[in-house]
């Protein structure tokens, strides 16, 4: 179902701004993040009351009153699914679910997972800062082994968990790893991750100054290049997941794997097809006396 | 009420459901109320199942311990029901060569029954047929037994196979086949059904789980979130079953988590949503009901209880969950727990339940158990001219739309608690649904003075659900000297042992709780003030409702029927210990600290 963008009346940054300080530490990688999210709304001409924003608990969580948009700030863990349930109901709003790589891969991976294998039609935005920020720098799935963390002062115990490996296993219909230093490109990677077809899933790799000594915005910045400077065929998955997977030297930024044939959750529902209004639209009281008669 | 009861035990998997539905709908069609409740364990093949058929010319919604007919498609049930028979009943098997105990001899010849061996496989095979219609031979013999019309049920099963003619001829020889037989040892056999009545004929005979679903299309839920749990799958089932008809969106979720967040997801949206779980599904969505009380997120859940704690018996019935649905989740927060009780209200109360959760932008539990949502009902089609749409505060005219302030969304200053509500994606002011203690517009606000205001706000809404709420119905004696209390399931058989001879001209009244948090007391104190004997019946070890009465305005009930087996009470169980209550000395009813409460006007 094509999403209606209003682009009449001139969407500018001033739309998104909200009068809420931002609460983040200085430095922190979410200041990047939130101005890359804006530009991108306000470059596709997506007015505020248009779209959709669904938050989870952790520090990005708090960017929920910091931005215009329609908004839920929810549980921990649970953005996938609230934003997931949010797009079937009314599929012509544009529907961006964002969330930490604590819950994302920990209390919520299961939503992660089910929603690649679905492809619901929206956008996945990861703050991947490798630690739980909001709860004071604990380690989260993703925290490099070996580190010392708050409650775990000899590192912990287990394997580092290789997200990128584990989200092309799932084959997925798009990947993109951006860095939020980098926000011109951020903002392309995200207008691309919102006009996909299906779940885009669109890995931020961004400093925490509080809690991450190990991925700074100096390492990042010195890191990540743009696969567009190497001509990468997004189009070929053995190609893209080598490149997301191996961070060992340079990390690939920009979009790394996309496929549009795969139908969206939505699209696969046959029920829905051919509908031109949205569940939401379609609220009334039914008539069951046909249904009724198979009991007679 | 006369009432013919007929059982048919085998193993699960062994085709007892077919020949139960064939029969309750043959016997339906025929002129018959039907109430139809099953037994089963948790297993696809084998164990031992049952299918009982109450039928009567009168109203019937109870389930009696004993039967005229009994049908066993194995030799288990031919030692295990032998006793469920009624003196003078009919037991039909065809376990060929089998020998009762002497016990069991003795029991036979003392009780009268007659035993009939038909023999299935030898008749199949005579005719060709496969295993599977040993069903409507059995139940075409049945019929038989019951001096019912052999064309009236070859019209019946016809109307089945219309499109396979194969098949329908096979079927029709099979009840040929079951009118002609007769054993030779006993000779034939009947049991008298009283006459049938005209007004059972064009009614419908579904389950509790299909009415839910019904209400639930009727009610305009457009999308349905769910991870099967029994009992609560056969609605996601039937559900998903009409999805073409209906144009649905149907998601089998990866847990009940995700069910109850996308279903909150698709309020927010404007959809009505619905996911259905039992107990354990229930613990899960704990925190995402809590969610919703901050969020003001209309949502409705069906918690379709069996007994716990744990797995508990995952495929038999309780009302155990009562106390769960009123205070589960953290925090404090408003919410609706109701219950349905028949084939009516399980219908009617679900376009109420999204209703009241749009009026008041708050959680509604939807109590259901496995013996209401499998038990078949003969019900008459729903008069569905008495149904309203409410949406409350919602707003979607552009005009009024564009009038609105962001910070109208959780304006805390609202009468009654209940602000404006409006949907993402339409033009308007935005506002951020928060999960966090929040201002007008959503903004996350940790003061103090905020936090007393929001939380006023979200709680004044219990006090004005509870005002809007009816009273609990009196059936039976308006001026009851004994008063009946109890909700849910139990109620089509309360009704039933209303008419019973034992409590006739007792001046009994039955007062049946369908709308249990906020609860409604009035009415009750009134009533139990005035009868000589206030008696709880519940399928729970603690009496919960009872729980919530005494917390709610002091009263005590301590003449307290409960069961905590898995298994409904029985019509002629619920009797005697109705009696026997009745016929004992000991005091019943006290008040305790009964006016203490009274400032909150219930």
């Amino acid at each position: 179902m094509a999403i209606p963008f209003d682009s009449n009346g001139i969407v500018s940054m001033k739309d998104y701004a909200s009068e809420v300080q931002c609460t983040w530490c200085d430095g922190c990688g979410n200041y990047g993040i939130w101005t890359a999210l804006r530009s991108a709304l306000v470059e596709m001409k997506i007015q505020p009351w248009e779209i959709l924003l669904c938050y989870d608990v952790g520090c990005h969580g708090n960017m929920a009153d910091k931005i215009g948009g329609y908004r839920a700030h929810g549980l921990h863990g649970r953005v996938i699914p609230f934003a997931a349930g949010a797009k079937i109901a009314n599929p012509k709003v544009p529907v961006i679910a964002v969330g930490g790589d604590g819950a994302s891969f920990s209390e919520g991976v299961s939503h992660l997972v089910h929603a690649v294998r679905s492809n619901y039609p929206i956008t996945f935005i990861l703050h991947n800062n490798a630690n739980f920020g909001l709860t004071t720098g604990q380690a989260s799935a993703l925290t490099p082994r070996g580190q010392k963390m708050n409650t775990s002062p000899n590192g912990i115990p287990e394997r580092t968990l290789p997200s990128m490996d584990f989200i092309f296993s799932l084959e997925p219909t798009f990947v993109a790893r951006a860095f939020s230093g980098n926000i011109p490109q951020l903002t392309e990677v995200l207008k691309k991750a919102v006009a996909h077809r299906g779940f885009a899933f669109v890995d931020v790799l961004q400093a925490c100054p509080s809690y991450n000594h190990f991925a700074t915005h100096e390492y990042l910045l010195e890191k990540c290049y743009d696969v567009a400077t190497i001509n990468h065929d997004a189009k070929d998955v053995a190609k893209a997941r080598a490149l997301a997977v191996d961070t060992s030297g340079k990390i690939a930024t920009g979009i790394l794997y996309q496929n549009e044939d795969v139908p969206s959750f939505y699209e696969e529902l046959k029920p829905r097809q051919g509908r031109e209004t949205t569940p939401a639209e379609e609220v009334r009281l039914y008539d069951v006396s046909e249904y009724m008669k198979a009991f007679i | 009420m006369t009432r013919v009861v007929l059982k048919i035990v085998g193993a699960s998997g062994q085709g007892i459901n077919s020949i139960g539905e064939v029969l309750a709908k043959g016997l339906k069609r025929s002129g018959y109320c039907v109430f139809g409740y099953r037994e089963y364990p948790s297993l696809i093949k084998g164990g031992h199942a049952s299918y009982q058929i109450d039928v009567s010319d009168e109203r019937v919604g109870s389930s009696e311990r004993k039967a005229e007919v009994l049908v066993s498609l194995n030799h288990h049930g031919l030692q295990q029901n032998l006793r469920d028979l009624k003196d003078g009943g009919v037991l039909i098997h065809s376990t060929a060569g089998w020998k009762f105990t002497p016990e069991d001899e003795v029991l036979l010849k003392e009780r009268k029954i007659r035993v009939v061996l038909l023999p299935v496989d030898a008749i199949l095979q005579k005719l060709k047929a496969k295993p599977i219609l040993a069903n409507v031979l059995i139940a075409a013999f049945v019929w038989k037994v019951l001096a019912k019309d052999r064309n009236e049920l070859k019209t019946f099963v016809g109307e089945r196979f219309a499109k396979k003619k194969d098949l329908l001829e096979l079927n029709m020889r099979c009840i040929d086949e079951g009118f002609d037989f007769s054993d030779p040892n006993v000779g034939d056999v009947s049991v008298a059904l009283p006459p049938a009545q005209e007004q059972w004929k064009k009614q419908m005979l579904l389950t509790g789980s299909q009415a839910m679903g019904l209400g639930a299309v009727h009610a305009g839920v457009r999308f349905y979130a769910g991870y099967p749990m029994t009992p609560s799958s056969p609605l996601l089932s039937y559900i998903a079953e009409l999805q073409n008809q209906t144009g649905m969106a149907i998601k089998q979720a990866e847990d009940e988590i995700t069910a109850a967040q996308m279903v909150s997801g698709g309020m927010l949206m404007g959809a009505r949503s619905l996911t259905a779980t039992s107990g354990g599904g229930f613990d899960l969505m704990g925190e995402t009901l809590s969610l919703n009380g901050i969020l003001e997120n209309p949502t409705v859940f069906v918690l379709a209880q069996r007994p716990g704690p744990g797995t508990g018996l995952p495929t038999w019935t309780a009302q155990a969950d009562l106390l769960m649905a009123v205070h589960m989740a953290h925090g404090e927060f408003p919410r609706c727990v109701m219950a349905a009780g028949d084939g009516g209200d399980a219908f009617h109360l679900m376009a109420e339940a999204f209703n009241i959760a749009e009026e008041f932008q708050l959680s509604v539990i939807y109590l259901s158990d496995k013996h209401l949502g499998e038990a078949l009902y003969t019900q008459a089609p729903y008069d569905q001219s008495g149904t309203a749409l409410r949406r409350g505060k919602l707003v979607t005219d552009p005009a009024e739309l564009s009038k609105l302030k962001s910070s109208d969304r959780y304006d805390p200053s609202v009468s009654e608690g209940v602000s404006k509500r409006w949907l993402p994606g339409t033009k308007a002011p935005v506002f951020c649904a928060q999960g966090d203690e929040h201002n007008g517009q959503g903004d996350s606000i940790e003061g103090a003075e905020n936090a007393l205001q929001q939380t006023e706000k979200r709680l004044r809404k219990m006090e004005a659900l509870q005002k809007s709420l009816p009273e609990p119905e009196l059936l039976g004696a308006q001026d009851p000297e004994i008063l009946l209390v109890s909700w849910g399931s139990n109620k089509t058989l309360i009704e039933d042992l209303l008419r019973d001879p034992a409590l006739e001209g007792k001046k009994v009244g039955f007062l049946h709780y369908a709308y249990l948090w906020p609860l409604k007391t009035g009415r009750l104190m009134a009533l139990a003030e005035k009868a000589k004997r206030t008696v709880l019946i519940e399928v729970n070890h603690q009496g919960q409702l009872g729980q919530l009465i005494r917390m709610e305005c002091g009263l005590a009930i301590t003449d307290r029927i409960l069961k905590y087996d898995g298994r409904p009470f029985y019509y002629d169980e619920l009797r005697e210990r109705i009696v026997t209550i009745l016929t004992s000395d000991v005091p019943g009813t006290k008040t305790v600290a009964s006016k203490s409460r009274s400032t909150r006007s219930r």
